[in-house]
């Protein structure tokens, strides 16, 4: 394509009529290295290259800047594509979190489907056994003047999350949905995915050392490449809005978890033959960019140079090479090997595994060769169409964007207390984002591998025993919260960390480390850059703050992550919602709790003061359609004292049942251990020592503070007061459970909330259903 | 003791039921769809696992129905061998003709359609469906393989995970003669062994509730329900008072146990 | 009272399609007689008053993914080309999809026309040697429907077609 000699306005109108996105300054740039017109097949691998996709172009500097990588117990921190965290000496779990967000809003089904296909990819190209699943997701508001489209895109996301999930035979561990009016045209898709490996069996997403004196083979496996999902990531990489989603519609790719099931099986067989003969390779998937991102890394990370031949990619039909370099085909890998396994290679996909008769085209083909010069050197029918140096390609770009706060106008409202409490209270249970998620993971396959020990629905995080013969469990929690950052991105990155930890802690699992997936506007704008960069900042200031259990000054590792801009339209951007997902691990997983009240008589036990912390809060949205200003703040040393505090009670087996204090407050806390099932027992709690001296009880009920519920087990309440005490905290008795199926909450010797259990139960479980129906 | 666990593209709970297998004390291994059919013969038993077998093209179960290896599954089924059938692997069977297997001529007899959830005569839900559910033992005790060991109305707790469950036959006659064969092994129920014929207790729809069935012969079971997820007491749902308890097992382990005392029976 | 029927086919390649045909030849024994077999899915939908073109249209946005797939609208008859047996597959229990889509068109969208909806799968066999008919009525019998719950129709260039989910 020519640049060099044309005018600004001319490059411009070739690029954009050529489908590529990139600015001319950066065409400018590549013809300056090449030192000629760059091929339009090199002009899209860089495009694909610098996106902010796969570059991070514009969140680098921050997140180098603030986020903690490091720890004693990272084995392999965000450099590849998924995290790995040790469990014990011989065990690791291993962490992907990506987003999915834009293609999930064009075509909710295939969109969301092949955010799952992609993250398991990242997990599993590491070596792992891809054993949980979780997924934060977004919507508008689904009684709001979008509705019914609010409601296909819920609908088909959830739809497509189950049929690529359970056919893969993954369960799904954890999750939450949050619905919310600046999601409206911009649903966000997040998802994690969690697996186990040996610690000594980890394959690298490089090549391996000697590979490009040997001249290892790089080998392309799974679906045949075809032209779907071109452009899917430059298309993330841009706002959205109505009009553009018909031309939009194909950038989506077509996942297939069934060819993955088998991939899977065939990787196994990979690993195996690789261990036995004691050789290193490089394994990787083929997500954003494609072909072109995988190869290329893989080379230019091990400081080699590679040679490909289009030609000999198994492919689904004859396309241009620009095509084959960048399509994003779902279902392909790729590995680096010495030649000596070649054959043995293509015997276990092509033969053992029969991809050919599985998915019509799917085969396993050697597509190039890893070599030491330093280009990346592609070939299309004898002609080169692509010869740019590989480090260059791969190094990506920088910008330094602009901030500058968003203005806004925020105070406390001036309200009274309403005076029927019971129907605030039914109110708020059947509200959208407190009702039971029960509607959704019903279609969830939460069971299948067998390794289920906590699932969706009975705490605040899923819990997993992944080995038989090993009595470990791993937990996994998701959490962001829209609506504090609104209000104040910072402590919204802050309290996402806080309360993710807390999830884990209440089923007596120690946080190990978090991964991020920070989805916000555009960076361009300087109000957007801004709530992205307070948000890293809160994030990480909360995870330097609330240390490893076990260490002292030593933060939570952030190992892996993924940043989505330009989640907005021209009539707003998203919510900031840096989500945050946390894997805590136990020792005995026997010694985790649920949330469900256990036995009429235990003593429920609250720590964790009430402050007047109501702004976006559950209950001034609902209740009285207002923002507020309070965001409830993390006090660092409070937060990370209870967490511990919580953990070593339930070690202990002090602790019947727990629940963390979040969204809805200490009222919806409380409501929500008496729902969930069984939901036969009730319970009785005096509020007045709840708050501190003069709170109104309304702020009592539904401020959203951080802390937790405790049921204590018959005869441990003095032991559980000593571990509360040893970390200088106050506890409450607030109450007890009770045979009579009522949620009973008092004040200053008055019945404040009084329901029938069935009631409120009817209100709770069908909340979500209404809302998605 | 040796047991093959059958592996089709797209199963996916080969692995678990192999644990399950070995727990009990006798031998398996996993047997891929493509290997020679004949190397079938030298086991003692068969589970067709859980999954989506060929992505459930065309209809759950119909494509595995039609590999070689199903032939010589028919085979070993008609020399008494136990087969266990679970969740597509009961599909598969459907639709090899294997089960309910009363015309012996491999006629398909019945359908395994889609899920409907009926309460006060309202559809409240379609489509796929996760949850732990109740299921009596509708036969005689030594009636049926997988559910050799067990009394008849002992109820099972375990969890289903289906979208196609639900029992549909055009066979005017069939279910009199289930019901009359004893061949209906399992019905979904209430915690008190009710076989309400509504959602939530009758979870899919099934005619009669029925949620497993076997063969005349009684050595091939065919159940939507995964006994090898309710297997260890840890699997359980928390409030199932045996999920803490020590030496607890999950009543899964039943059905296996029964297919081991089965083989040594028959022997 | 019209039909609008659609006929919704795949643009990118028919994973289902290749699987069938695959079965049919090497599990089957129709090597010799089978040359290919595509798939559409076909909806029929019966509307009381409007402008059959535009309703198809609308219709169209809702039930056809175009990053996947492509249609043609037909107005009360349907036609298939020459070349192959049209095999239509359709539920004979309940239809829950087609109810589904049913109360999607009237109720979230809000086409209170709409009186009914049909779905099926119709399957195209391409046969080679005498007589192509008989050969899809076995493959029909053989492999694409379970006589349980499904029911099927070898369709003539032109047909009709019944409406099972149909306004009370």
């Amino acid at each position: 394509m020519k640049i060099i000699g044309l005018t600004d306005k001319e490059v411009e109108s070739s690029l954009r009529s050529a489908g590529i996105g990139m600015s001319v300054a950066e065409a400018r740039s590549i013809a300056k290295v090449l030192n000629r017109d760059p091929t339009l097949t090199e002009l899209f691998c860089y495009d694909a290259m610098w996106s902010e996709h796969c570059s991070y172009k514009s969140s680098r500097a921050t997140l180098k800047e603030f986020m903690p990588t490091e720890g004693p117990n990272v084995v392999l921190g965000p450099q590849e594509d998924a995290g790995v965290v040790a469990i014990d000496d011989k065990w690791c779990v291993v962490i992907s979190h990506e987003s999915h967000n834009h293609p999930s809003q064009v075509l909710p089904n295939e969109g969301a489907a092949t955010g799952i296909g992609g993250d398991v990819r990242d997990v599993n190209c590491m070596g792992a056994t891809v054993v949980a699943t979780a997924d934060p997701l977004r919507f508008g508001n689904p009684y709001g003047p979008q509705k019914n489209k609010v409601r296909w895109v819920a609908e088909g996301v959830v739809d497509g999350i189950w049929q690529y999930g359970n056919a893969l035979g993954v369960p799904n561990l954890a999750g939450d949905v949050v619905f919310d009016e600046s999601f409206d045209f911009n649903c966000l898709v997040n998802i994690v995915a969690l697996g186990i490996m040996k610690k000594d069996q980890i394959i690298h997403s490089r090549a391996p050392k000697g590979a490009g004196e040997k001249e290892y083979d790089v080998i392309l496996i799974g679906k045949p490449t075809d032209a779907s999902g071109l452009g899917g990531v430059t298309f993330a990489s841009e706002a959205l809005c109505e009009e553009d989603e018909a031309t939009n519609r194909g950038a989506v790719q077509i996942p297939d978890p069934f060819l993955k099931n088998v991939l899977f099986k065939a990787n196994d067989d990979l690993f195996r033959l690789v261990r036995q003969e004691g050789v290193e390779i490089g394994f990787k998937d083929l997500g954003g960019g494609g072909f072109t991102c995988a190869t290329s890394e893989m080379g230019s990370s091990a400081g080699y140079g590679m040679e490909i031949d289009l030609d000999m990619m198994h492919k689904a039909g004859d396309f241009p090479p620009e095509v084959l370099s960048i399509a994003e085909t779902q279902e392909r890998f790729l590995i680096i090997s010495p030649r000596k396994l070649r054959e043995r290679i293509l015997k276990i996909y092509n033969e053992d595994w029969d991809l050919p008769n599985v998915y019509e085209g799917a085969r396993a083909s050697v597509v190039g060769k890893i070599v030491t010069h330093d280009r990346f050197l592609a070939k299309h029918k004898g002609q080169i169409v692509c010869d740019v140096p590989i480090k260059h390609l791969t190094g990506g770009i920088r910008y330094q964007r602009e901030e500058k706060p968003r203005a806004m106008s925020l105070a406390e409202p001036v309200v009274d207390m309403p005076v029927d409490m019971n129907a605030v209270m039914l109110k708020i249970l059947g509200s959208p984002n407190i009702a039971s998620r029960e509607y959704i993971y019903r279609y969830y396959d939460t069971e299948v591998m067998g390794n289920t020990v906590i699932r969706p629905g009975e705490a605040d995080a899923g819990l997993i025993a992944p080995v038989r013969g090993e009595k470990f469990g791993v937990a996994l929690a998701v959490d962001s919260n829209p609506f504090y950052g609104r209000i104040n991105p910072y402590w919204g990155g802050a309290t996402s960390v806080a309360e993710c930890l807390r999830n884990v802690a209440a089923i007596g699992a120690t946080p190990a480390a978090i991964t991020d997936c920070l989805n916000f506007g555009n960076p361009e704008k300087p109000e957007a850059f801004w709530e992205f960069r307070e948000a890293v900042k809160g994030l990480s200031e909360a995870c330097k703050k609330l240390w490893l259990k076990g260490y002292v000054n030593q933060p939570i590792p952030i190992v892996s992550g993924n940043v989505s801009f330009y989640n907005e339209c021209p009539s707003g951007s998203v919510a900031p919602s840096p989500v945050v997902a946390c894997v805590g691990t136990m020792k005995d997983a026997d010694k985790a709790v649920t949330m469900e009240l256990k036995a009429a008589g235990d003593k429920l036990f609250l720590i964790g003061p009430r402050y007047d912390e109501l702004g976006g809060s559950e209950y001034y949205k609902t209740i009285f359609g207002v923002t507020g200003a309070n965001v409830p703040i993390v006090r660092f040393e409070l937060e990370r004292s209870m967490i511990y505090a919580v953990i070593d009670a339930i070690d202990q087996g002090l602790v019947a049942a727990c629940h963390d204090i979040s969204n809805g407050g200490l009222a919806a806390t409380l409501s929500e251990m008496a729902l969930t099932r069984p939901a036969e027992l009730g319970l009785d709690v005096d509020l007045s020592n709840a708050g501190g001296p003069g709170m109104r009880t309304d702020k009592i009920m539904f401020s959203e503070s951080s802390g937790f519920v405790i049921e204590a087990k018959a005869r441990s309440e003095a032991k559980l007061a000593e571990i509360i005490k040893i970390y200088g905290l106050e506890i409450m008795e607030i109450g007890s459970v009770t045979k009579a199926r009522r949620i009973l909450m008092r004040n200053n010797g008055s019945n404040v909330v009084d329901l029938d259990l069935d009631e409120a139960r009817k209100v709770w479980v069908e909340g979500l259903a209404e809302a998605m129906r | 003791m040796k047991i093959a666990v059958m592996q089709f593209p797209g199963t996916n709970c080969e692995y678990e039921c192999l644990v399950s297998v070995k727990e009990v004390g006798m031998d398996g291994e996993i047997f891929r769809w493509n290997r020679p059919a004949a190397e079938l013969s030298v086991f003692d038993g068969f589970i067709v696992p859980g999954g989506w077998s060929y992505a459930d093209r065309i209809r759950a179960g119909v494509i595995a129905s039609k590999e070689p290896v199903m032939d010589a599954l028919r085979e070993e089924a008609a020399k008494g061998k136990p087969i266990l059938g679970i969740c597509n692997g009961f599909q598969i069977l459907v639709e090899s003709g294997l089960l309910p297997g009363t015309t012996c001529n491999g006629k398909v007899e019945m359908a395994l359609a889609q899920n409907v959830m009926i309460s006060n005569k309202r559809i409240v839900r379609r489509g796929y469906y996760v949850d732990w559910v109740n299921i009596k033992h509708d036969a005689a005790p030594r009636r049926c393989s997988g559910s050799f060991n067990l009394s008849k109305g002992e109820l099972l707790q375990i969890p289903i995970a289906h979208g196609e469950g639900n029992l549909v036959t055009m066979e005017k006659s069939l279910i009199q003669n289930l019901n009359d064969e004893g061949q209906v092994v399992f019905r979904y129920c209430d915690s008190n062994g009710r076989t309400t014929p509504e959602f939530p207790v009758n979870v899919n729809g099934s005619t009669e509730n029925i949620a497993g069935i076997c063969n005349p012969e009684g050595n091939v079971l065919g159940m939507m329900p995964h006994p090898e997820r309710a297997f260890f007491a840890w699997q359980l749902p928390p409030h199932d008072l045996r999920k803490h308890q020590k030496d607890a097992v999950g009543t899964g382990r039943r059905i296996f146990e029964s297919m081991k005392r089965y083989i040594e029976v028959t022997a | 009272m019209s039909r609008i029927n659609l006929r919704v086919w795949l643009i990118i390649p028919d994973a289902e399609a290749a699987t069938v045909k695959n079965t049919l030849i090497r599990r089957m024994g129709y090597g010799d007689t089978l040359a290919d077999v595509k798939k559409e899915r076909l909806f029929s939908i019966d509307v009381d008053s409007g402008n059959p073109q535009e309703l198809a249209k609308a219709f169209a946005k809702e039930l056809v993914n175009e990053n996947k797939e492509s249609y043609r609208a037909y107005f009360d008859g349907i036609k298939f080309e020459a070349g192959y047996v049209p095999v239509k597959v359709a539920l004979k229990i309940e239809d829950g999809e087609a109810i589904s889509i049913m109360y999607r068109l009237r109720n979230r969208l809000g086409f209170q026309n709409v009186r009914g909806v049909e779905k099926a799968t119709v399957w195209k066999l391409y046969l080679k040697g005498e007589n192509p008919e008989s050969a899809a009525k076995e493959i029909a019998e053989g492999l694409l429907i379970n006589p349980n719950k499904d029911s099927y129709e070898i369709l003539g260039k032109e047909s009709s077609v019944r409406v099972v989910a149909a306004m009370k």
